[in-house]
């Protein structure tokens, strides 16, 4: 039975190389989605724990200063109006004292500035600047280039990006100036602010850091001191009181990590970003995203299989004198049904294994590009994006299968009902 | 007792709410076990209608058919088919992308009797039909005589009881179609298995040894 299928399949290898496009554009659709999206999420986790250690934990007010507000400088009149947990020197003290902590530090951010090369006009188009009081070979950053250096006040580190976008070497900026200038247009100062407006700093580029994020790095000290000129506080002390550190970074012990993390949160009233927290977050992200693609995904495979049931229909038409004989000779409406459920299945089938073949080639094809692209956006942990998956390979061309068989379910039964007298007469 | 008895056979085709053909008007007839016998009438008098009764195609009738004392509404349908019954046609019917070895295996295919020596019943088949040497032709590539052996040659492989040809020299030439219904006598003989063949020819007939006469559904 199984040959005489395949023979009904390959009798009409046009129409039926066809009707397995439909199938092969749904099986491209849905690998790429699976295995890209797989890949994406890979890719994202890697870059991510090449940066980020899952031992350390990242605290801020309960107003997650620490990440996505933090591109709005606080203003004095603003942290005025606000009751929240600030993460100042007394907190900072308190989780130094908790078991399992090894070490704390402050960090501070500072956005709103146009980053400028001495002698140049261009701004370096991010201007996302840290503080921190580590030194430049601290893995906290990436690897450091050159010797180990403490930053000076006047200090700056920059990482490897910011050369090649001046398109100058790593040893001839080192020494170089860098100034940042407030700017109303790249910042979310209020209007009512003009203490940021027209000011500007100059640092001496001490270290420049390989590291997967395009970023500038100051000393706490002369960030504090620019927070409180462009914010428009009287001084430090009021700044940390008012304000706090932008976030501190908590280093744990390796098993004490959530243990810190719980106690921070109940008894400190603090936000805290785990790594932890951060992976579940892409996965659940790239899964959810996964799934809406998937349900696209499925609609072309609807229509795959659409154009499956009007060829297995055509195909009963041209075949209804062959249905006849073949029920004629013994043939039960059982076999007549299971023929043209193989015959739906083989379509599906041919489009799965052709579809998935394509899909192979170009991801050969894609992944050097696709690894080089990423690279240049930061992702430089990824040497690899598409990674083959057998199984998933195995489950796609199942589901090609299933697609075939169920698209073909109408038209088996509508053959094997077919009456063989009325079916031997059929010109 | 005859080996095939029909009896007061009767079918109607309704082919409107005021339009219906009496096809066959209660045809009775016995035939013995390995009779060779025709049956003859013209267009329209119900040969092909009794035919496909008997060949199991067409079950809505009326009156009886005993094949080997046992109602064959009493059989699965497609047991019926497969063992009880061949059935030759007169546009011998081959699947044009089988070879004559693969046609003639096809009943086989759709069986359930897996296991028995069917390549040496193939072999016998195909020296009988006298197709040995052309085994992996494609029908296209035979012609309407040999086309007609490979149908004969499909009809007997499950070895069926009973051989039912429905004109099957009507698309043959004359010399042809004698060698064709000398291959069915020597099927009659050497399978012992009975055989009906329906004609419109009589000279054709006459080479059976009986002659039923159908005349506008009824046996004459």
């Amino acid at each position: 039975m199984f040959k005489y299928a395949l023979d009904l399949v390959t009798r009409r290898k046009l129409r039926t190389m066809l009707t397995s496009l439909g199938i092969t554009i749904a099986v491209m659709l849905m690998t790429f989605i699976l295995f890209g999206m797989t890949d994406l999420q890979r890719a994202i986790l890697t870059q991510f724990s090449s940066v980020f250690k899952p031992t350390d934990l990242y605290v801020s007010s309960q107003e997650m200063r620490g990440f996505g507000s933090s591109l709005s400088a606080p203003t004095k009149e603003a942290q005025e109006q606000e009751e929240e947990v600030i993460v100042d020197d007394g907190i900072k003290d308190e989780i130094e004292e908790i078991d399992g902590v090894v070490d704390v530090y402050p960090m501070f951010f500072l956005s709103g500035f146009e980053v400028y090369l001495g002698g140049d006009d261009v701004p370096y188009p991010s201007s996302f600047i840290q503080a921190m009081d580590l030194p430049g070979d601290d893995e906290m950053y990436g690897y450091f280039i050159g010797d180990e250096v403490v930053l000076e006040d006047t200090g700056i580190f920059i990482s490897d990006f910011v050369p090649s976008y001046f398109e100058i070497s790593n040893e001839e900026i080192l020494g170089k100036k860098i100034i940042l200038k407030s700017s109303p247009t790249t910042s979310f100062v209020p209007a009512s602010n003009r203490n940021r407006i027209d000011r500007e700093y100059e640092f001496i580029v001490q270290g420049i850091v390989d590291t997967s994020g395009d970023s500038f790095w100051i000393n706490t000290s002369r960030a504090l001191d620019i927070l409180v000129e462009t914010g428009g506080f009287e001084d430090k002390d009021e700044y940390t009181e008012l304000v706090g550190y932008s976030q501190l970074l908590v280093s744990t012990e390796e098993d004490k990590t959530a243990e810190v993390e719980e106690y921070m949160v109940e008894e400190l009233g603090v936000n805290v970003i785990s790594t932890k927290t951060i992976i579940d977050f892409i996965s659940t992200l790239t899964s959810g995203l996964t799934i809406a693609l998937v349900i696209f995904g499925s609609i072309s495979a609807l229509v795959a299989s659409i154009g499956i049931i009007n060829t297995m229909i055509m195909s009963i038409y041209e075949q209804t004198k062959e249905i006849g004989i073949i029920k004629a000779i013994g043939a039960s409406n059982r076999q007549v049904l299971i023929i043209f459920l193989i015959q739906s299945g083989l379509i599906g089938l041919i489009g799965g294994v052709v579809g998935l073949a394509v899909t192979f080639g170009l991801m050969q094809l894609a992944d050097p590009f696709l690894v080089d692209l990423l690279q240049e956006q930061g992702f430089t942990a990824i040497e690899k994006f598409f990674f083959f998956q057998p199984v998933n390979a195995i489950y796609i061309t199942l589901g090609s299968i299933l697609v075939g068989i169920l698209a073909g379910i109408y038209p088996a039964m509508k053959a094997a009902r077919l009456d063989p007298v009325k079916a031997l007469r059929y010109e | 007792m005859a080996y095939i008895e029909i009896k007061d056979l009767k079918r109607e085709y309704v082919m409107s709410k005021d339009v219906s053909v009496n096809a066959l008007r209660g045809v009775s007839f016995d035939i013995e076990k390995g009779e060779f016998l025709s049956v003859v009438g013209s267009s329209g008098s119900g040969k092909s209608t009794l035919l496909n009764i008997l060949g199991g195609l067409d079950w809505e009738y009326e009156g009886n058919i005993i094949v080997d004392g046992k109602d064959i509404k009493e059989y699965d349908h497609n047991f019926y088919r497969r063992y009880v019954v061949g059935t030759i046609f007169q546009q011998f019917h081959l699947i044009p992308s089988l070879n004559v070895e693969e046609n003639i295996l096809l009943p086989y295919k759709f069986s359930k009797r897996k296991g028995e020596n069917i390549n040496q019943r193939l072999e016998y088949i195909l020296k009988m039909i006298g197709l040995e040497d052309r085994r992996k032709h494609l029908p296209k590539e035979l012609s309407g005589g040999q086309a007609q052996r490979v149908a004969i040659g499909r009809a007997l492989i499950d070895s069926p009881k009973i051989v039912l040809a429905d004109e099957p020299t009507g698309n043959l030439d004359s010399k042809t179609g004698d060698s064709i219904v000398t291959l069915l006598e020597e099927l009659n003989k050497e399978e012992e298995v009975t055989v009906i063949l329906v004609t419109h020819d009589r000279k054709i007939a006459e080479k059976t040894k009986r002659i039923i006469t159908l005349v506008d559904g009824r046996n004459v």
